[in-house]
């Protein structure tokens, strides 16, 4: 009798640990050691250090905004795959899916919303991500790379934004791609040979939903979740900017961790210790598990509540069906390209080449143009001002123009007041 | 064991007020799902069924749940309108509250909802499953919100191709001005494919038209012919004085005929005397009474040159190869007397003797032939030398699925559809864009609403062939030979049909006349038409016909306009049918309508001399089935037996004829009795 009643509750204890083990082979960890273990040894987990700086811990340092961006990337990436269930990548049929997804899908309302917003969301965050990594010149050495990389994903992220755009294949759908596909045209040369390829023939047709579809869906995905891997690799492997007091790989410091003395090519990408915490103060630095976890988990529920909101109380739009013999007036872009659009009903050229392509060249160019290490790792240093005062400068320009464009232009382009 | 420092105590009250608000966001999602409209509205439904409905029928009723739609894959629609409106098939519902109340009238029956789904007719969003998307009202979210039940007749003309659909009385009356205003010279308009609307050629107006009265039918057609087909084009005074300069100098074709005649020696009171006599009247109004086919004479005087009016009198073929104008047979002197009589007796005041023509200024002709060019006037006026303008105006095809947001109305606060635009267009077409070459047609605003609706039904999208009804109009019959001459001089057609083909005014059409009258009934009734019944107003002209002509006639009806349905009946009637044809004439009380021996009523033809007139199969085929040869006719259908009928046609075809095999009961005898 005594030694049943334990029995069965050990029992039923030792078979869960027993799964939980098989699951988790050091099972769920107890001290501070172990859970540095698990970060290390983890798949999902060890793209974060065993230990982080406080000071990156700070919200108001980072805001989260790269952190938002992944999130985002992956609620996109679930819902995206729910509509994958439900979407036919045919004119008509198309927007018929849409239909559906409105009036008779099972969640398909909130689904569609959830997809558009966090879209539209995406684009915003991983411009003001850059911003941030701007303006706490978080690019200096060893990042500069990181930076570059960086970049060449918000050009992704935007390619994926307006990808999607021409699924709903409805008419702001079909215009809002005629016009954007207009302002590739003008690049130099090989314009309308990228205009023809992205639209698989002169005028938006079927062959350009598939194609869309297909770099929306397969494509452009892959890409960007090779690159945020990579992203996320480096901010790991490089270090901080500005932080560098050691230039050589130094031997193991603590014990815990091996020092690596490999270095790699572009494969791997990065001459950094593995797991390095070598030269950094380790009373300034708390460990990640739970420290960063806790807080990753409460800006993923804090995304997912804020993205249902705004999708039950916005709804996506979706206008009448593709109709290319009924032109609105405007015709406009999606609003991240607006601002290029106002450049361009000023001269096409300034607007759909120069401009855009010396920002990109300029973006790309950055981080090897400014080589100081001063000023990395604090919002605005003064010794950056003459940098920031630039950067600045032009982000305002940029959001002016795109307020302009998406506000302002009314038929014809002209002037309108949105009040 | 656990090591103290976790997470900070603000971080926790962070993670519960997000954790309390996910839950709190998921049961939204799920409350925002359950709750949707359709459901709500299938559950009130179940509880008017069990009101409505006794156990048995409930027990056999299909349990309604879930969303429900109709699928078109040929109309490419998806109507679920049937998922709230449950009891839209089942006349249970007649007294239910909306929407659950069945359909009124037969519309079901006749546009069975699997063929035709909701919208095809309705219009409205079909795929949305709540009130609001679905468009029952005009709403930001929709293009085509469902139609009104007073504009609902556009949606028919989308299938029922046809003039004049029936039911549809907007839809017919729209139509029908839209081939009477001439909309078609102008612009190419589906279903009205081929039909053309001309005015008189101009060739030799400057030889037809008195210079005063051209400058006031060019700046308001109306003020003279109230019902005239020309439009008012907004003229200014320069265009309309370079116009008359032109017009006037057209003095091209036509070599005039009356150089000989002797005016002074005209008799006006034998010219009323033959106005009369020819029926004028039957196409031409005096006063606002009379007929429409040609223009209204009351101020002919004021209008036309007395040596035009003669030599068209004499010939109008040759002046107007259009016009559904006879040539009567007239002497130069009758011709000269019926000229004196119009112009005399129908003119608003002394006009004075014509004035010479002006030399005309060749600036001012150049000018005014550019003004005829640039507003379209070939497209409806003949003119040698002036190629057709065609269709001016921009094509209708598909009008409206246009998008109503790309026109111009005029004015701002204006309901911005394609249905208000035509509105606005044809009320007042200058008054949306400007300058606009489209002329004032003096619309009721009723009028300018059918035409509108008329034109909302042509669609972009073609339909499946087998949802288009449509009447092919019957191919142009023009008869060859002597007859063909003689039918073009006396414009046979202007008036009767065949095969559909032809004029409406007469209710005789010929297609099968050769078995229905005889041949020396119609030579001798071409000579000298009467009425064959006198209460219709239109009566066929008097041609003045010769007796040759005549006979050719009557001969091409009998070999030619024959019906073999007709032609077998056997006319070997006994006695017996004859005398039981006379007593079931007076059974029926056909006296009461029908004239015999000067008895009996008006409202059909003199009986007196059927034997004469028609052939005893017709009258059989009629007397059986008067509403097979005759839609609408006053004649009643008894559903005579094959009996009977031989009767009646027995005693018939005896009346009138010379000569009697046996004698008849008395006609009115039986009625005394």
């Amino acid at each position: 009798m005594m030694e049943s009643r334990p029995t069965i509750r050990q029992r039923i204890r030792t078979e869960f640990g027993r799964v939980t083990k098989s699951v988790m082979r050091i099972g769920w960890p107890q001290t501070d050691k172990d859970r540095a273990a698990v970060m290390i040894s983890s798949i999902f987990l060890h793209i974060h250090p065993a230990r982080v700086s406080k000071h990156a811990l700070k919200p108001s340092y980072t805001l989260g905004l790269g952190l938002i961006s992944a999130i985002l990337f992956g609620i996109l990436t679930l819902t995206g795959l729910a509509l994958m269930l439900y979407y036919v990548p045919y004119p008509a049929e198309a927007y018929r899916s849409m239909k559906d997804l409105q009036f008779v899908v099972t969640f398909g309302v909130i689904l569609r919303n959830m997809h558009r917003w966090s879209a539209h969301a995406m684009v915003a965050v991983v411009f003001f991500h850059m911003c941030r990594v701007f303006w706490t010149g978080s690019y200096k050495t060893p990042r500069e790379f990181n930076w570059v990389i960086g970049v060449v994903l918000f050009l992704l992220t935007l390619l994926l934004s307006f990808t999607g755009y021409l699924l709903p294949w409805d008419q702001l759908a079909f215009w809002a791609i005629t016009v954007g596909t207009n302002i590739a045209a003008y690049a130099p040369v090989v314009g309308d040979q990228i205009k023809f390829l992205l639209l698989g023939g002169h005028v938006i047709g079927p062959t350009t939903l598939l194609r869309f579809y297909v770099m929306h869906c397969v494509l452009l995905p892959l890409a960007v979740v090779m690159l945020v891997s990579l992203h996320i690799w480096r901010v790991r492997k490089d270090g901080l900017s500005g932080a560098i007091r050691v230039d050589t790989p130094v031997a193991e410091k603590g014990g815990a961790f091996p020092a690596s003395t490999k270095t790699y090519g572009l494969m791997a990408l990065t001459r950094r210790p593995s797991a390095s915490v070598d030269a950094r103060d380790p009373n300034d630095e708390v460990f990640a598990w739970p420290h960063l976890l806790y807080r990753e988990l409460l800006v993923t529920v804090a995304v997912i509540v804020a993205l249902h909101t705004v999708s039950l109380l916005f709804m996506a739009p979706l206008e009448s069906i593709a109709d290319p013999t009924r032109t609105p007036n405007p015709a406009k872009a999606p609003w991240y390209f607006l601002g290029l659009q106002e450049l361009v009903s000023h001269s096409a050229f300034i607007g759909g080449v120069l401009v855009p392509g010396l920002i990109v060249l300029a973006l790309v160019a950055l981080p090897y143009l400014d080589r100081g290490t001063q000023g990395s790792g604090r919002w605005f240093a003064p010794e950056r001002r003459v940098a920031n005062t630039i950067y600045t400068a032009v982000v305002i320009v940029a959001v002016i123009l795109t307020i302009i464009g998406t506000f302002f232009r009314g038929p014809n382009w002209g002037w309108v007041w949105p009040w | 064991m656990r090591e103290p420092q976790i997470a900070p105590p603000k971080l926790n009250v962070t993670f519960a007020v997000l954790g309390i608000a996910f839950l709190a966001i998921f049961s939204w999602v799920f409350f925002h799902e359950e709750g949707a409209e359709w459901r709500s509205a299938q559950s009130r439904f179940r509880q008017i069924e069990v009101r409505v409905k006794n156990p048995h029928q409930l027990a056999q009723a299909a349990e309604v749940g879930g969303l429900r739609q109709i699928w078109l894959p040929e109309l490419n629609r998806v109507d679920r309108c049937t998922t709230c409106h449950l009891g839209i098939d089942d006349p249970a519902f007649v007294n239910a509250p909306a929407p659950f109340t069945t359909h009124p009238g037969t519309w079901l029956t006749t546009h069975p909802p699997e063929r035709f789904g909701c919208t095809t007719c309705h219009d409205g969003q079909g795929e949305a499953t709540d009130v609001e998307h679905a468009a029952h009202r005009p709403t930001e979210l929709f293009d085509r919100p469902m139609r009104p039940l007073e504009t609902i007749e556009a949606n028919c003309g989308t299938c029922h191709r046809s003039l004049d659909p029936p039911e549809a009385p907007r839809l017919a009356e729209g139509r029908r001005l839209i081939v009477a205003s001439g909309c078609v010279s102008c612009h190419d308009i589906p279903g009205f494919e081929g039909m053309t609307f001309s005015g008189p050629a101009l060739d030799s107006i400057g030889n037809k038209i008195r210079p005063a009265w051209l400058g006031g039918w060019l700046h308001d057609p109306k003020s003279y012919l109230p019902n005239s087909k020309m439009a008012d084009f907004r003229l200014t005074p320069n265009e309309i004085a370079s116009l008359q300069a032109f017009l006037l100098s057209l003095r091209a074709q036509l070599p005039l005929d009356s150089t000989g005649v002797r005016w002074n020696r005209a008799n006006t009171d034998a010219g009323r005397a033959l106005f009369g006599e020819l029926r004028c009247v039957t196409c031409h109004a005096i006063e606002g009474r009379g007929g429409t086919m040609g223009p209204e004479l009351t101020r002919i005087g004021d209008k036309v040159k007395r040596d035009w009016l003669f030599s068209f009198l004499k010939d109008p073929h040759r002046a107007q190869p259009a016009t559904a104008m006879l040539q009567y047979r007239l002497t130069d002197d009758q011709l000269r007397d019926l000229t004196a009589f119009l112009l005399e007796e129908y003119r608003t005041g002394d006009a004075g003797p014509e004035p010479p023509p002006a030399p005309a200024d060749p600036l001012a002709i150049a000018a005014g032939r550019e003004t005829f060019i640039r507003r379209g006037c070939a497209s409806c006026h003949h003119l040698a030398g002036i190629p057709d303008s065609g269709h001016l105006g921009p094509s209708l095809a598909g009008v409206a699925d246009r998008d109503p947001e790309q026109l111009t109305y005029g004015a701002p606060g204006v309901r911005r559809t394609i249905e208000n635009y035509l509105f606005l267009k044809l009320e007042k077409p200058d008054a949306l864009v400007q300058p606009s070459l489209m002329p004032t047609f003096h619309f009721t605003p009723i009028q300018a609403a059918d035409i509108a609706l008329a034109l909302t039904g042509l669609r972009k999208t073609e339909l499946p062939a087998s949802y288009v009804i449509t009447h092919d109009p019957p191919p142009a019959y023009t008869p060859a030979g002597p007859f063909g001459e003689l039918a073009t001089r006396y414009r046979c057609m202007s008036c009767h049909s065949v095969n559909g083909s032809g004029g409406t005014l007469s209710t005789v059409p010929f297609d099968r006349i050769g078995s229905q009258l005889q041949r020396d009934y119609i030579a001798t009734y071409l000579m000298n038409p009467g009425a064959v019944r006198v209460s219709v107003e239109a009566r066929m002209p008097v041609f003045h016909m010769l007796k040759d002509e005549a006979q050719t006639i009557a001969t091409y009806f009998d070999s030619v306009f024959r019906d073999a349905a007709i032609d077998t009946y056997d006319t070997q009637f006994s006695p017996a049918d004859e005398r039981r044809g006379g007593e079931l004439y007076a059974q029926f009380g056909c006296a009461g309508c029908h004239q015999l021996n000067t008895k009996g009523g008006y409202v059909g033809p003199d009986l007196t001399d059927t034997g004469r007139r028609l052939k005893p199969g017709w009258i059989a085929a009629w007397l059986a089935s008067p509403e097979k040869y005759k839609p609408g006719t006053l004649q009643p259908d008894y559903g005579l037996s094959a009996a009977d009928v031989r009767a009646l046609t027995a005693y018939l075809s005896g009346l009138g004829r010379a000569t009697r095999t046996t004698p008849v009961t008395k006609p009115g005898g039986p009625v005394s009795r």
